[in-house]
């Protein structure tokens, strides 16, 4: 759940997806899920001329399992404890792996 | 400006009322419309003008008994009334009246609507009988609404009556709905009675006495009953008289008998009087009583008739006032009234669904989806704040913590969802608990909180598994909910994988093993800081001995975290004499992950442990990357940006808690550690670095200010300290011959001088100088002059730029930023004065 969790933190920033068709799109993330659908608000496509048909476009839902990167807003990361949280995911996996 | 003067907003639109009327379902305020009173005593509203000319319906033959049947002004109880009247018929005449009002009383009250007042008698019991005029239908929540607040209503109504003038829709159904409670037997003796009063000729709108009273139109309207008092009073007037005269028999014999009950629709078509039906009855048994019980009575039913949802046509009630009005006034009434027609047309088609479901129903639905809410968390069952919790989110609860606005715990965002959630739907009823006229509210609120601690509870108790296997099958089956997926992968890993690693390489500091160990450090740290949190109370003198016990365990535990904690930053690893490989701590703090740990982990070292870290870091001052590949290259080329950024997280990451810690040390630790770095360490190295010069800083300044406060001379007793003083400064003058031939070379010199960030030279030096003996300072000063000439000469020309600079407006944007010179000038006369010397002096 570390990136649900991760992403929750992000709602109501800036994010840049691009998705696996090689489309980019910025918004504003409005909510993730557990499936890590996202959801954008007042989007622009970065690249607009290539996708016109998005240019009306104003909100997605993105389904998680098309999407490739999601760029993030640096300041809104916070490194170490991002880096303890993924300890501890790590530390809690292989606790189940081992468990079964 | 309506003709009513109502105000023709909607409760939406009105700003001023929000707090009263959000919306539609939510407020009402029964009282509010009591204070209002003035409407009554002709200020405003009458109901008389809103009226529909249901009373002219009425019976007026049968007046005699109506004392007899109803007891006078008493309300009617049921055995009271008797059976021997058509009572039904002529309620069956209000009846879509009543309907609509019940229909009205459904879309802005559904809540408060409930119970209000259920138990107080009324008269209308018998209508509840099933066998009592079955075809009546009438709710019986309108009556019980109706009776409700009569009562209590009366005293408090007049004080404030001066008040206001104009009433809103909302107003005035407000008002309504707290006074219309008539009880009907009373006002069918004032409508019955009204026939007499019809017959005398008096209590007829008098047109001729209306424009005088009144200025505007509306209010005209509204204040007819009052001038018609004011006409029974004076000489009745001439122009209705006859014609009044002529037709009330006729309406009377017209009604005369039950079974010609009218369709209600009819009401509408029987323009003639409809304003006067409901006056009240006291005019035949005397004039004064008249007025107040018209306030209370009048306004209300008329205008709920008017706004009534399936209110189906203009009212009839203002026929009469219409012929005698203007052509102007009477086209502005007609558009007020398709206007108003309209609104109500809406507001039906809005309220249609009103009071489908009871306040008991939504409570239901409410739960029901709390719990759904609580219980989808449930597989993974945590209640907020706890263990699992944390472990599950723990970027997000943690970050939430961090950065989010204070909140009371790491369970918060599920735990103030429901709360929020509770409290929503604590207002919505919290309304009527403020009240205390609504006892439902508490209850639900309570109900609600007991059915969370129970979801709470189910949601705990459920299994933790989230595989089945079946007996004898073959596979398992495995459960997913919203907060866990179900795993596409469940690779089962070998035990023996992470057991290979034991006794190898923890002294062959590859990086991989610095890794390693750094994050077996932060691992220990964690759940070090776990256990930190979990800290038990510290028990008092009276706390149970279980308690103490617990805080004991803990402590005690805490105490070997603590242990591991140590042994996991490898401090104590054995220094070797000749190492080939850095020491293990070393080589921890040569990652930048690993230097970023130390403040994490100072804080949880005892005093004497970080003595140890300190000597460690010292002892191996020349070995620590920052410093080893810090070094100013032979070719004089800038450091390379990562040995940099390296640096710079060692200042910022692991210099403050050494720092902090120096502050505190005593000048024989000093001594000694300076001791340790003349020693074991190539002191004219470490003196080209950064971090070298700021750890040589540290100490030397600090030892300053100590030997300086420690009283000089022969005190008694203070021997150690003067041995301390003597020995530091027997250390201070090794120091300086070691120091010196460096001096040229101290400052960093791959930038030219006013970009250089040499603070921390000056710094240095200004720690040296303090010190210094005279002739100290003065090789001090040669040492350096060089370098002080060219800085101070940087920033004068750097301030006359500036200054210049500044004349234009917004600065130098592309030039080196304000203040440089300045600063470069100040970075030198730290040093300057602390020899005693001031760059002025230098010209």
């Amino acid at each position: 759940m570390l990136f649900f969790s991760f992403f929750k933190t992000l709602v109501n920033h800036e994010v840049t997806v691009e998705l696996k068709n090689d489309i980019s799109i910025r918004g504003t993330l409005k909510s993730v899920d557990q499936y890590l659908n996202i959801k954008l608000d007042d989007i622009t496509v970065v690249d607009e001329l290539k996708y016109p048909h998005l240019s009306s476009v104003k909100n997605v839902f993105i389904r998680g399992s098309v999407v490739r990167y999601v760029h993030l807003p640096a300041a809104a990361v916070d490194t170490p404890l991002l880096e303890d949280a993924t300890r501890r995911e790590a530390s809690q996996a292989s606790a189940k792996a081992k468990q079964g | 400006m309506s003709f009513f003067g109502f105000d023709t907003s909607l409760p939406r639109d009105k700003p001023g009322q929000s707090s009263q009327q959000q919306s539609m379902f939510q407020q009402h305020d029964p009282f509010g419309g009591l204070r209002r009173e003035d409407a009554g005593n002709g200020e405003t509203l009458d109901f008389e003008d809103t009226y529909d000319g249901l009373g002219l319906k009425l019976d007026e033959s049968g007046d005699t008994f109506n004392d007899d049947t109803f007891g006078g002004e008493e309300p009617v109880t049921r055995q009271e009334v008797g059976k021997d009247f058509d009572f039904a018929g002529q309620t069956a005449r209000v009846r879509d009246d009543l309907l609509e009002e019940q229909v009205l009383h459904h879309a802005r009250q559904p809540m408060q609507y409930a119970q209000p007042a259920r138990p107080k008698k009324t008269g209308y019991e018998a209508y509840k009988e099933p066998e009592y005029i079955p075809k009546l239908e009438a709710d019986a929540s309108i009556w019980g609404k109706l009776s409700s607040s009569k009562k209590p209503a009366e005293p408090q109504a007049r004080p404030d009556s001066s008040a206001r003038k104009m009433m809103s829709v909302e107003e005035v159904e407000a008002m309504m709905r707290s006074q219309t409670k008539p009880t009907p037997p009373v006002e069918n003796v004032d409508r019955q009675s009204q026939g007499l009063r019809d017959m005398l000729g008096v209590g007829t709108p008098s047109p001729a006495v209306a424009p005088l009273e009144q200025t505007r139109p509306p209010v005209q309207i509204l204040q007819r009953p009052q001038q018609q008092q004011q006409a029974q009073q004076q000489p009745p007037p001439q122009q209705p008289m006859p014609e009044q005269n002529t037709r009330a028999p006729q309406i009377l014999q017209r009604q005369h008998s039950p079974q010609q009950r009218p369709q209600s629709q009819d009401f509408h078509g029987q323009p003639p009087y409809p304003t006067q039906q409901q006056q009240p009855l006291q005019m035949p048994m005397g004039a004064p009583p008249v007025q107040p019980p018209q306030g209370h009575r009048g306004p209300m039913q008329p205008v709920s008739h008017n706004r009534g949802p399936s209110y189906n046509g203009p009212p009839i009630t203002q026929a009469q006032q219409m012929m005698n009005m203007s052509t102007d006034e009477r086209e502005a009434y007609l558009a007020e009234e398709a206007k108003r027609a309209k609104r109500n047309h809406k507001i039906y088609l809005l309220s249609k669904n009103n009071g489908l479901m009871t306040p008991q129903d939504k409570n239901f639905i409410t739960r029901i989806q709390l719990q759904q809410l609580l219980t989808a968390t449930g597989g993974v069952d945590n209640e907020p704040g706890s263990e699992e919790q944390l472990a599950e989110d723990f970027y997000y609860q943690v970050y939430a913590q961090i950065r989010g606005p204070p909140r009371s715990g790491p369970g918060q965002p599920l735990n103030q969802f429901a709360q929020t959630y509770l409290f929503q739907t604590g207002s919505r009823y919290g309304f009527g608990r403020n009240r205390g006229q609504l006892r439902g509210g508490d209850n639900h609120v309570q109900r609600m909180e007991q059915q969370v601690a129970r979801a709470v509870e189910a949601a705990k108790a459920r299994p933790k598994n989230k595989s089945l296997v079946v007996e004898g099958s073959l596979g398992k089956i495995a459960f997913s909910n919203s907060k866990t997926p179900r795993p596409l992968l469940n690779l089962k890993r070998a035990d023996s994988e992470s057991r290979v690693r034991p006794p190898r390489h923890t002294t062959v500091a590859d990086r991989k093993a610095a890794l390693r160990d750094i994050e077996h450090l932060y691992s220990t740290l964690m759940k070090l800081e776990d256990h930190e949190r979990h800290m038990p109370r510290p028990p008092q003198e009276d706390s149970p001995p279980d308690e103490i016990e617990r805080h004991i365990r803990w402590r005690s535990e805490m105490q070997a975290l603590n242990q591991q904690l140590w042994e996991a930053t490898k401090v104590m690893e054995p220094i070797q004499p000749a190492p080939t490989q850095p020491h293990p701590f070393i080589s921890i703090l040569s990652h930048p992950k690993g230097k970023k740990a130390i403040p994490r982990l100072f804080r949880h070292l005892e005093e004497q442990q970080r003595l140890t870290m300190l000597t460690l870091i010292v002892i191996h001052l020349d070995s620590l990357d920052v410093v080893r590949d810090a070094y100013p290259p032979a070719d004089n080329t800038p450091l390379p940006g990562k040995v940099k950024d390296e640096v710079e997280l060692f200042s910022q990451a692991v210099m403050p808690p050494l720092f902090s810690y120096v502050n505190e040390t005593t000048l024989g630790i000093l001594v000694g550690m300076l001791g340790l770095v003349i020693d074991r360490v190539h002191v004219q190295t470490i003196l080209r670095t950064k971090v070298g010069v700021s750890i040589l800083t540290m100490l030397i300044s600090r030892a300053e200010l100590v030997s300086q406060s420690l009283p000089s001379g022969a005190i008694v007793g203070s021997s150690g300290a003067d041995d301390d003083k003597q020995q530091w400064s027997n250390l201070y003058s090794r120091l300086f011959d070691l120091i010196e031939p460096t001096l040229p070379h101290i400052f960093p010199t791959d930038t030219n001088v006013s970009a250089a960030d040499d603070v921390y030279v000056w710094q240095f030096l200004a720690a040296m100088g303090v010190g210094a003996s005279p002739e100290q300072q003065q090789r001090l000063v040669l040492g350096v002059k060089e370098r002080v000439m060219e800085t101070v000469g940087v920033a004068k020309s750097l301030m006359a730029a500036e200054s210049m600079g500044g004349a234009r407006p917004g600065g130098t944007p592309g030039g080196a930023p304000n203040g440089v010179g300045e600063r470069k000038m100040g970075e030198v006369n730290l040093f300057m004065r602390s020899i005693g010397l001031d760059v002025e002096l230098l010209g």
